[in-house]
């Protein structure tokens, strides 16, 4: 028996038939399908139970409740909206809703880092340790404070609207150096008026929410004024009457047809910087016609009439100046573009309108303003007598913590954190504002004694300062650069030491008020992980150099961690039996009265941080403006008073008083002929916090493509230069000069350029750097000479083919 | 003649090649495959069902409250009665000084684990009183945890459902028997 | 679904909410928006006139959902039944592993609401440390697109069975309408005559986007501008 190539083939048949009688071929198959699903390579989501923790988000100052979804309760998958809390009812800003892709960026700090070659070289940061990295913080902090310059140590901090601000503030103060600055923000302007004209140390408030009738003099309100969140819960209320009718009106006076512009019921197209204009010729109409609340201006304002100065000279008061030929409608309408007709219509409408309010909001998106103007738009509301008791203007709340602060704090306190820039020689303004400006300025012309140490905290003004090239200029005259940002952003790039902060969400943090909220609020924000890197809270920094340097600045700042910092300041503020914690749902914040106290639902301190941290916030109410005055007058001032005798021209009556008067820009007209303005978008960060590439992924094709930024160019201004869409371009500024595409958009006016904000970083990772143009290296600050503030409106500027 | 013989001694030869092949692939496609398909994987350490008789199923086995099931319980229930050891037993070892000293998840092998894109819930089943064992083995009397068969083509166990067997159960009943009503 | 665009201010938190929600990959480069895979695209919409007469909205654009009976545009295309409506939910949706890459049906599409992988999906590494597990990742070469978050509506389902209330009366909302601030888009039972969503589609502010085609979408948007009803109707 020979096996053959017959028998092969027949045993060959029989295999083949017993193989598919087996289940082997059809097994086979299915696992191969089966097998060709599996893409190994493609992550797979941890499985696990998912919870649900609620926290407040502290990304930016808008205070929304929170709540992480968590798998395994360490992994965070997602950010939603707390519907039980009454900021932002279960809605999220897109930032918050990315919020996720900070916590697990790639370009996060993994511990302390040491610069080893020459300052801005990447691969010079060599890891340390913390304590390695603090001693040598402590040696040089303890080196300055003995050879009596302690203001030889600065920093600069984001952070104004919670407990870091009063932290660092207990600091320097005990350290005993002046030398601490916030980024610019509106709210300063804001805080100015309020101290000018009301004589409080709190920035302004409206109520928006119980408005009818709203006059926004370039406020982008829907784009992340204020806080982003209530805007877009008041915006919402201001639409509800549904059939497309709103409740209230919203009236946009802007140049460009921004997102506020295109939603508001009517559009007031002004040239750029004359918004001011057009509110002091609706003053000039509403005083000419008798428009005004001449009864609350007759017996609570000083100013409106003829006024009296310190030395007995009677000055003539805003009536006088608002009734001025120079802002009668027809000389307004050549200046700002708008009809005499339409600016008599607008000012009778918001006169005779319920309920009517008027808001304004800097040039460039959250950047002070001209205080001039920023009084020029107080007065419409002072004319319209929003300030009356319960009226829509009033103030911030402070949250009252004092109390029970223990007698060091107090003394802390009490010892004046002298940390406005007035008490740097030689940057003397009438009335000193936000000072970073001018420390910059004087730091970088050569500070005496010069500065050795500079922290940088939840800030990155290398790229988010505008005119950025002011601080990179200062930063090389500063011995020591301290960054404590968690991410390797353009700041922490420049720094010779970093010790990285927590991420958001990762340490205890607070919110202490909201801006532009006239109810008070104090919220905290509770971890919801673990640090995932070895990083520690900047606040514990802080408490652990004190405590190091020994002395008053231990004694000031006694407590053991940032945590026990805070549960002491909530003990404080459930001592002081104020306020109420909003822990159900639909509880109304706008409807509070300050005439009308909450009782408090919390027992002591202990149930008052447990409910905190639950993520829900605790409220007063709003502040009685008329009881709050603290004026010399006792009324409100229209008058700037106090800038008398300090230095100004004080023969012309017009100093003391809110009129036009724009800081020009520099540059040659000739030159350049055109004005540039930047834009914020809520869909693209641009503070300190880089866009995440969720957000990234939401920009239109005609703001970033591929690397290139385009400018907004009205067609008829891009015509004569010989651009159409997508032109290439070179955009010239005395600043400097970029390259730039041209989108063609009707929304620009013409003579203008319109530049989105937040792109152009050169720091982060490939999902962010270099992606367009920072708007900040291009623009110009003016600095306002009554408040010493960096303002930016505009920027001349020239744009040519590339 | 010859030709003849050898066609009739070739018949009946062939006929036993045929016969031969086809057994000896019958062996090897129903025996022998199976075997070799699925390679054995042991457990990180034996769990007794049996030992656990003082709880009810639903203390380890339960719902959460949003609907889900926790399917196999993790390491907090476990600590519960065993923060340190309770027996002498070897798996006991384990779970104490592996696990729950080092604070790790137990990486159990799920004998159901079903793909990323699948969707099962168990609340709908139970709802309609579809017993467990009709899907999972019957642990009751269980004292060692079976060997684990992982499918060296797929890499799911060997006890995975597959969708055919969802699809067959879905039509019986009348359930939804969409796509989208299992993949997610 | 029914979205109120006189109340959205573009803030983008839906798209992004849907993106975080439904793990939707990014890459370095977003701005081809012919590449780039969004589930919730919002589109630029303007009036065409000239400074200051101009006005522009944005218009949040998920899946249709498309109701024409039978079959969707979609569904009637696919050679290999990876897309389906469900007849009691009445959501059509995708399935990754078994598509097979060909496209029909985002060629049939008239909403632009499908895309394709041309790549591997990639997160950086410590980014996918945020990745749900509630919905599957997908791989190069399949069609992906807005579900209304279904995987939230099977986990109201299962949560209803537990608690012994009627499956079919489960309500949930998808990460869009749940992220959106100013609350503009509503979801719901659109056969319910009830329900908030019914009545909106009964506004005489609503329109429906290429409601000529007749594919019945399940998306009602509200506007008071006329111009914003006629550009819903031939300009996608």
């Amino acid at each position: 028996m020979k096996f053959g190539r017959r028998a092969f083939l027949q045993f060959a048949a029989g295999a083949v038939g017993g193989t598919l009688l087996s289940p082997m071929p059809w097994r086979l198959a299915d696992d191969t399908a089966i097998w060709s699903q599996n893409w190994s390579w493609r992550p797979s989501p941890e499985r696990g139970p998912i919870t649900t923790v609620p926290t407040v988000c502290t990304l930016c100052q808008g205070g929304c409740g929170i709540q992480a979804r968590l798998v395994n309760g360490n992994r965070a998958i997602f950010l939603e909206g707390n519907p039980v809390h009454p900021v932002n009812a279960g809605g999220i800003c897109p930032l918050g809703a990315a919020a996720l892709q900070y916590l697990y960026a790639p370009y996060r700090i993994e511990q302390p880092m040491k610069q080893t070659r020459a300052r801005g070289e990447a691969a010079g940061f060599q890891p340390i340790s913390w304590s390695e990295a603090l001693d040598d913080l402590v040696k040089r902090l303890a080196r300055l404070k003995s050879e009596g310059t302690p203001g030889g140590v600065a920093c600069i901090t984001g952070s104004r609207w919670n407990s870091m601000d009063d932290l660092w503030a207990r600091f320097f103060s005990a350290y005993g150096s002046p030398g601490l600055f916030k980024m610019p923000s509106h709210s300063d302007s804001l805080r100015a008026t309020a101290k000018l004209a009301l004589g409080k140390d709190s920035p302004l408030a409206f109520a928006l929410e119980n408005a009818s009738y709203v006059l926004s003099f370039g406020a982008a309100l829907v784009e992340g004024w204020g806080a982003p969140a209530r805007m877009q819960a008041a915006f919402m209320r201001w639409q509800k009457n549904g059939a497309g009718k709103g409740a209230a009106k919203l009236v946009q006076v802007e140049s460009r047809c921004s997102m506020s512009a295109a939603k508001a019921d009517q559009w007031v197209p002004v040239v750029p910087g004359t918004e001011a204009l057009l509110a002091l010729g609706i003053a000039h109409v509403m005083v000419k016609e008798n428009l005004y609340d001449a009864d609350f201006v007759s017996r609570g304002v000083l100013g409106f009439e003829d006024w009296t100065d310190m030395q007995g000279k009677v000055r003539s008061g805003f009536k006088k100046i608002a009734l001025s030929a120079a802002y009668a409608p027809d000389q307004v309408a050549a200046r700002t573009g708008v009809d005499a007709a339409k600016i008599q219509g607008l000012a009778r409408e918001f006169a005779s309108t319920a309920n009517a309010v008027a808001v304004w909001g800097g040039g460039q998106h959250n950047v002070p303003g001209n205080i001039y103007h920023e009084m020029s738009f107080f007065a419409l509301n002072v004319l319209r007598g929003n300030l009356k008791s319960g009226g829509l203007v009033s103030l911030v709340p402070d949250v009252p913590f004092q109390p029970a602060d223990d007698q060091t704090a107090a003394s802390a306190e009490g010892g004046a954190p002298q940390v406005k820039l007035g008490s740097v020689p030689g940057t003397r303004v009438p009335l000193p504002g936000n000072g970073i400006y001018g420390f910059l300025d004087i730091l970088t012309r050569g500070m005496i004694p010069p500065l050795e140490v500079l922290f940088v905290h939840d800030a990155n003004p290398a790229y988010s300062l505008p005119e950025n090239k002011i601080f990179k200029a200062a930063l090389d005259k500063v011995g020591y650069v301290v960054s404590m940002s968690p991410y390797m952003d353009e700041t922490a790039m420049t720094a010779d030491l970093i010790l990285p902060n927590h991420a958001a969400f990762e340490g205890f943090e607070d919110v202490v008020g909201l801006p532009g909220v006239p109810y008070a609020y104090y919220a905290v924000s509770r971890p919801i992980l673990k640090p995932r890197k070895d990083t520690k809270h900047s606040g514990d920094v802080v408490l652990q150099l004190s405590k190091a340097l020994g002395g008053n600045v231990a004694a000031a700042l006694p407590w053991a961690s940032y945590e026990e910092y805070l549960k002491n300041r909530v003990n404080a503020l459930a001592a002081s039996k104020r306020g109420a914690v909003a822990d159900k749902k639909d509880i109304d914040l706008s409807r509070l009265q300050s005439s009308v106290s909450v009782s408090p639902n919390f027992k002591d301190g202990t149930d008052l941080w447990k409910k905190l941290t639950g993520g829900f916030c605790w409220y007063d109410v709003p502040v009685d403006v008329r009881s709050a005055l603290d004026t010399d007058s006792g009324k409100i001032e229209l008058a700037f008073r106090a800038i008398q005798g300090k230095g100004l021209n004080v023969e012309d009556d017009q100093v003391y008083l809110p009129h036009f008067k724009p800081l020009p820009p520099s540059g040659d007209e000739k030159e350049y002929p055109l004005l540039l303005l930047s834009y914020g978008m809520l869909s693209l960060s641009c503070e300190n916090l880089a866009n995440p590439p969720f957000m990234t992924k939401t920009l239109w094709d005609f703001v970033l493509k591929k690397n290139d930024l385009f400018v907004e160019v009205n067609p008829s201004t891009a015509g004569p230069l010989g651009m159409s869409e997508g032109s290439k371009a070179v955009l010239k500024t005395p600043q400097g000069e970029v390259a730039v595409r041209v989108h063609l958009s009707q929304a620009a006016r013409p003579g203008a350029i319109y530049m989105p904000q937040g792109l152009g970083h050169t720091a982060y990772d490939e999902y962010i750097q270099g992606k367009g143009v920072n708007s900040n290296s291009v623009v110009e600050v003016q600095v306002d000479p009554i408040t010493g503030m960096g303002t930016v409106w505009a920027t001349r500027a020239q744009l040519r083919r590339a | 003649m010859k030709e003849e013989k050898k066609s009739a001694s070739g018949k009946g030869v062939g006929g036993i090649f045929f016969f031969g092949g086809f057994i000896l692939a019958l062996i090897f496609g129903w025996i022998v495959f199976p075997n070799l398909l699925f390679s054995e994987k042991a457990q990180p350490l034996n769990f007794s069902h049996v030992a656990h008789q003082d709880s009810t199923c639903d203390q380890c086995h339960s719902f959460n409250p949003d609907g889900t099931y926790s399917g196999i319980p993790r390491l907090d229930n476990c600590v519960e009665c065993h923060e340190s050891p309770m027996t002498s037993e070897e798996s006991e070892r384990i779970l104490v000084e592996e696990y729950i000293q080092k604070q790790q998840e137990i990486p159990w092998k799920v004998y159901a684990w079903q793909p990323d894109n699948v969707f099962f819930s168990h609340a709908p089943h139970q709802a309609k009183n579809i017993e467990c064992t009709q899907c999972h083995r019957d642990v009751s009397k269980e004292a060692k945890l079976p060997p684990y068969s992982e499918n060296r083509l797929t890499g799911y166990s060997k006890s995975t459902m597959k969708m055919i067997d969802c699809e067959k159960c879905h039509a019986q009943m009348g359930a939804n028997n969409n796509c989208q009503v299992c993949h997610k | 679904m029914a979205i109120d665009l006189d109340r959205c201010t573009g803030c983008m938190a839906c798209s992004v909410a849907c993106q975080a929600e439904n793990n939707v990959s990014f890459r370095a480069d977003e701005s081809d928006k012919l590449r780039s895979i969004t589930w919730l695209e919002v589109y630029h919409l303007q009036n065409g006139k000239e400074y200051p007469d101009y006005q522009f909205t944005y218009l949040p654009r998920p899946c249709m959902h498309c109701d024409s009976p039978h079959h969707s545009p979609c569904t009637f295309v696919c050679p290999v039944n990876a897309t389906t409506r469900d007849e009691v939910s009445g959501i059509v949706n995708h399935i990754y592993p078994r598509c097979i890459g060909c496209r029909y049906c985002i060629v049939a599409c008239p909403y632009h609401a499908r895309d394709f992988n041309w790549w591997d999906p990639k997160w950086p590494k410590s980014m996918e440390s945020m990745l749900s597990p509630e919905v599957s990742t997908r791989m190069r070469g399949v069609v992906e697109k807005c579900t209304f978050c279904h995987h939230r509506l099977l986990k109201a389902r299962s949560k209803a069975y537990l608690d012994g209330i009627d499956p079919n009366e489960a309500t949930y909302v998808p990460a869009c309408a749940e992220a959106c601030p100013t609350k503009a888009i509503t979801f719901g039972n659109l056969l319910d005559p009830e329900s908030e969503v019914a009545k909106l589609s009964k506004d005489p502010r609503a329109f429906r986007i290429l409601a000529k085609l007749n594919t019945e979408p399940k998306v009602y948007y509200l506007s008071k501008h006329q111009w914003v009803h006629k550009l819903g109707d031939n300009s996608f």
